[in-house]
């Protein structure tokens, strides 16, 4: 009998806190036949369990075009992130997927990509930014714009650098005013407003975007003012998500279940919305 | 075409019969001065007075039930298929339309692409006898509004019509109803014309000729999201889970996880749109911070977004959200209020 | 249309008139049989909804604990005897100021449930005229509270052996769907974040299978001991049909054995197993 709720088993390969609440996992699938046959799309979503604690709503933070692996990066806030935070290396864990639609990356195809994040809101963008650059010159200019609440608050610092040094990407990153330290040398800003200084051409261009919710309400008006239609302007939500299956009825935004026809939207499918965010 | 008579007092023995191969047989019974649906009852309990309280829901998605079967070995640990629970044949005896009508209803969204096994295993092997409504058993009753009746054979195998306090006839609906037709031939007692079962639908549907129809409520949703309606009808919503577990239609559900040691199960449990940490975020932010909002969410899911998902209506009229409210707040009396508005272009 | 109910439009129409109070929470003609429901009326044109009959059975007080009651400054209340018990107890917890109730009493001669019958807090009612309150409608009721049947059902409770009584409480659970109907009718459910909605640690199993209907039930009743004030709210609400009452009345008496307390009755006392005393009397523990 297949069962949709049975997750698969991974191992984490390798375990790293990216900040004081913040962790990130890379996880190998513990059965070979699933490890060789699985695929997923940027943007995508899973349900990782610590079994015994519960499930947690979270996206795949690697590329689909790395294979054998999956990547994730997560806040410890609740019970199972929060035992979730203390699995160690060797450790297994539950997961289900993948779920939800995804970025339509090929649509970005020789177009320009600017990417947009806030704090803990990198690792779903991550996705697109390593499925785009691993496939490099199918695009155009590819523009990061990222910041964080305080430098404490950046997660993956170490491919900030990576990017850094490609010549091939131009990365500004930026933590909000006050959260710099004396060794900072990005920008000190919100986002919004550090997008708006660099102000990347929305000539033939997407923009992928993700972060709290402040922060993509103050980053589409900058977006409109570059020029950049909606419709160009990807996002995905955060929603209170459970069976990741359309049927626990817990995450509708309206008569879009997040989990099915999203989590990745263009902003004027957002705007048709209803406020039932 | 005609229809098989019985005496109504037979029926207990049909349903013994049906569960002599080992069946499991779920009845109405009186407890107190209530119905209840009870599996493993005695058949001469059999009580066909009025509308159960509780909704055959239980018997195909039960209130608990364990999905998955996790072990640890140090840091390892294994996961195992459960079966799905209570999986073997299953008569129901004695459902009324509207809660044979929910099968159909919500097969659509346990099938949604993914398919939830547990539903579909119990689903396919439970037959469902129904006892048709003469009139409308109780005052809260409105099949007519969302498009049943109270002869409808929607999610039926077999419908039986009571004529009157003594005679049954009998329609076998599917193939898998015409299997029981043996277990009921023994006690037939002659035939009974189709027209005399037209003449009880229409007694049916007169008792509740009074129901609005709901043609326009789903337009009206769609047009009035942040209407005032909601602050206004739902105030008196003390946020409870007695609509929606009542409900034959309601499936909404939480996953949780328990453990002894180290051996444990994830189970699947009823859970409710208008408890208020349904939508509750980790951070603390809830799309859905007020009864207001809840209420709305459960209106729409019912009568908006399930029919442009899946062309149906969540909801068979059977009243038990209204009978059963602790306070009296009325799903027909607020549906009904969105049709009328509809109506008058409001 | 009864002395009561035009008493009770006379004052809360003057109330809102003069803005004693935001709003009158109280009970109007329901539309499934002869079901009332509650209704809060905010404009004095509106009071005509306002009714009193012997189906106005729900305890409006458990709405002080939920928006928008909670959020208003005054709100005048209608209420009988034993719904003003209940606020008499959040009185005591601190949950609700005196000064933003103004309780409009009105005297009862008893309620009848759905099935047409008497709640047993009737026949053992002693504040059919209420004695706490701001405004009173209604003839005066003299009280002839018939003792026994308080708890006429918890002695045959009594009576059986713990077996039994477990096996009793086992079917009853069985039937519980986890609605917590009865939480959310109860007035004196009151917690913020509930002990069964915690999940860090997890309290309570949320699955309605034996074990956690049990641990559920079992810890709503011990919550509520010294605390109940018998309202019947609970029961009247589940829609399993459970006994709650039994329950509830059982752990009255042992708090009124025990410490001889009985809940809603002064203000200035304080539910037995909420405070600590030094000399509290300890001689049935130790």
């Amino acid at each position: 009998m297949e069962n949709i709720y049975k997750p698969y088993l991974a191992r984490i390969e390798e375990k790293r806190k990216e900040t004081y609440d913040t962790t990130s996992f890379k996880l190998v699938f513990v059965d070979d036949e699933v490890r060789e046959r699985f695929t997923f799309r940027a943007g995508n979503f899973g349900e990782y369990s610590v079994l015994g604690e519960g499930e947690s709503t979270f996206c795949i933070a690697s590329s689909p075009t790395k294979k054998g692996y999956i990547e994730c990066c997560f806040r410890a806030v609740g019970r199972v992130t929060k035992s979730l935070a203390e699995k160690e290396v060797g450790d297994v864990i539950g997961f289900r997927g993948p779920y939800g639609n995804h970025f339509p990356v090929e649509d970005f195809f020789g177009k320009n990509v600017v990417f947009i994040a806030g704090g803990i809101a990198l690792p779903p963008v991550r996705s697109v930014i390593w499925n785009v650059l691993d496939l490099r010159d199918k695009f155009e200019k590819v523009t990061i714009v990222y910041g964080a609440r305080s430098v404490a608050d950046l997660v993956y610092k170490h491919e900030l650098k990576l990017w850094e040094e490609r010549s091939d990407v131009d990365i500004v990153t930026t933590v909000d005013p006050g959260g710099e330290t004396p060794e900072w040398k990005g920008k000190i800003g919100f986002v919004p407003t550090v997008l708006k200084e660099v102000a990347p051409s929305s000539e033939n261009s997407v923009a992928v975007l993700c972060g709290p919710p402040i922060m993509i309400k103050f980053t589409l008006p900058v977006l409109r003012e570059l020029g950049f239609k909606e419709e160009d302007v990807w996002t995905t939500l955060e929603n209170r998500m459970k069976c990741g299956l359309g049927k626990c009825g817990r995450c509708n935004v309206g008569s879009v279940y997040v989990c099915k026809e999203g989590p990745v939207f263009t902003a004027a499918q957002i705007a048709r919305m209803p406020n039932d965010f | 075409m005609p229809y098989l008579k019985m005496d109504s007092a037979d029926l207990p023995k049909v349903a013994r019969k049906l569960a002599a191969s080992g069946a499991r047989l779920v009845l109405p019974v009186r407890e107190g001065d209530e119905r209840f649906y009870r599996e493993g009852a005695d058949p001469d309990s059999l009580d066909l007075t009025t509308i159960p309280k509780n909704s055959i829901k239980e018997f195909l998605f039960p209130k608990t039930e364990k999905i998955l079967r996790y072990q640890y070995r140090g840091k390892d640990v294994t996961v195992e298929d459960v079966p799905p629970a209570a999986a073997g044949r299953t008569v129901i005896f004695g459902a009324r339309p509207c809660d044979a009508a929910s099968l159909p209803v919500v097969e659509p969204l346990w099938n949604w692409d993914y398919k939830d096994e547990f539903f579909n295993a119990r689903r396919g092997a439970t037959v469902v006898v129904t006892y048709a409504c003469r009139t409308a058993p109780d005052e809260a009753c409105f099949c007519v509004s969302v498009g049943l009746g109270p002869s409808s054979d929607q999610g039926s195998d077999v419908l039986l019509f009571p004529l009157d306090e003594t005679v049954v006839a009998v329609r076998f609906v599917t193939a898998a109803g015409r299997e029981l037709e043996s277990a009921f031939a023994e006690f037939g007692k002659g035939e009974v014309a189709e027209e005399a079962l037209e003449a009880f639908r229409k007694t049916g549907e007169a008792s509740l000729a009074h129901r609005k129809k709901f043609d326009r409520v789903q337009g009206w949703l769609e047009a009035h999201f942040e209407d005032r309606l909601w602050e206004e009808k739902a105030f008196r919503c003390v946020g409870c889970g007695t609509c929606t577990f009542l409900c034959p239609t309601c499936h909404c559900f939480d996953i949780q996880d328990e453990s002894c040691f180290d051996v444990g199960y994830r189970l699947k449990n009823w859970d409710a749109c208008q408890f208020s940490l349904f939508t509750l975020h980790t951070s603390g932010h809830n799309p859905r911070d007020t009864q207001p909002k809840r209420y709305r969410q459960r209106i729409y899911h019912k009568y908006a977004i399930y029919p442009q998902k899946f062309g149906k209506i969540l909801c068979t009229g059977c009243g038990r959200c209204v009978a059963h409210c602790p306070v009296n707040l009325s799903l027909y009396d607020v549906v009904a209020t969105a049709q009328e508005r509809a109506e008058r272009g409001d | 249309m009864s002395d009561r109910t035009a008493g009770i439009r006379a004052i809360a129409g003057k109330w809102l008139q003069d803005g004693t109070v935001e709003a009158v929470l109280g009970w109007e003609q329901g539309t499934y049989r002869d079901k009332t429901a509650p209704v809060l009326v905010r404009k004095a044109e509106e009071v005509d909804r306002l009714v009193f009959n012997e189906r106005c059975t729900n305890n409006l007080m458990t709405y002080l604990k939920r928006d928008p009651v909670r959020s208003l400054n005054t709100v005048g209340i209608v209420a009988k005897g034993c719904d003003i018990k209940a606020l008499i107890g959040l009185i005591q917890e601190s949950q609700v100021p005196r000064e933003k109730v103004k309780i409009l009493a009105v005297t009862c001669p008893g309620v009848r449930n759905a099935d047409g019958k008497r709640p047993v807090k009737c026949a053992a009612c002693d504040v059919n005229t209420p004695v706490f309150y701001d405004e009173i409608v209604g003839e005066k009721i003299a009280s002839n509270p018939d003792r026994a049947a308080r708890f006429r059902d918890v002695e045959a409770l009594e009576a059986m052996t713990p077996e039994e009584r477990h096996r009793f409480w086992r079917e009853q659970f069985d039937k519980c769907i986890r609605c917590y109907a009865c939480r959310q009718a109860c007035p004196l459910c009151i917690c913020s974040r509930c002990i069964a909605e915690k999940n860090q640690p997890q309290w309570i199993e949320t699955s309605a299978h034996p074990r956690g209907n049990f641990a559920w039930n079992l810890i709503r009743a011990y919550h509520l001991a010294g605390r109940c004030i018998e309202c019947e709210a609970c029961e009247t609400a589940c829609p399993a049909d459970i006994p709650l009452m039994l329950l509830n009345r059982y752990m009255a008496k042992v708090v009124e054995q025990s410490f001889g307390y009985e809940a809603g009755k002064d203000p200035q006392t304080q539910p037995p197993l909420r405070t600590f005393k030094l000399d509290d009397d300890n001689s049935f523990i130790l």
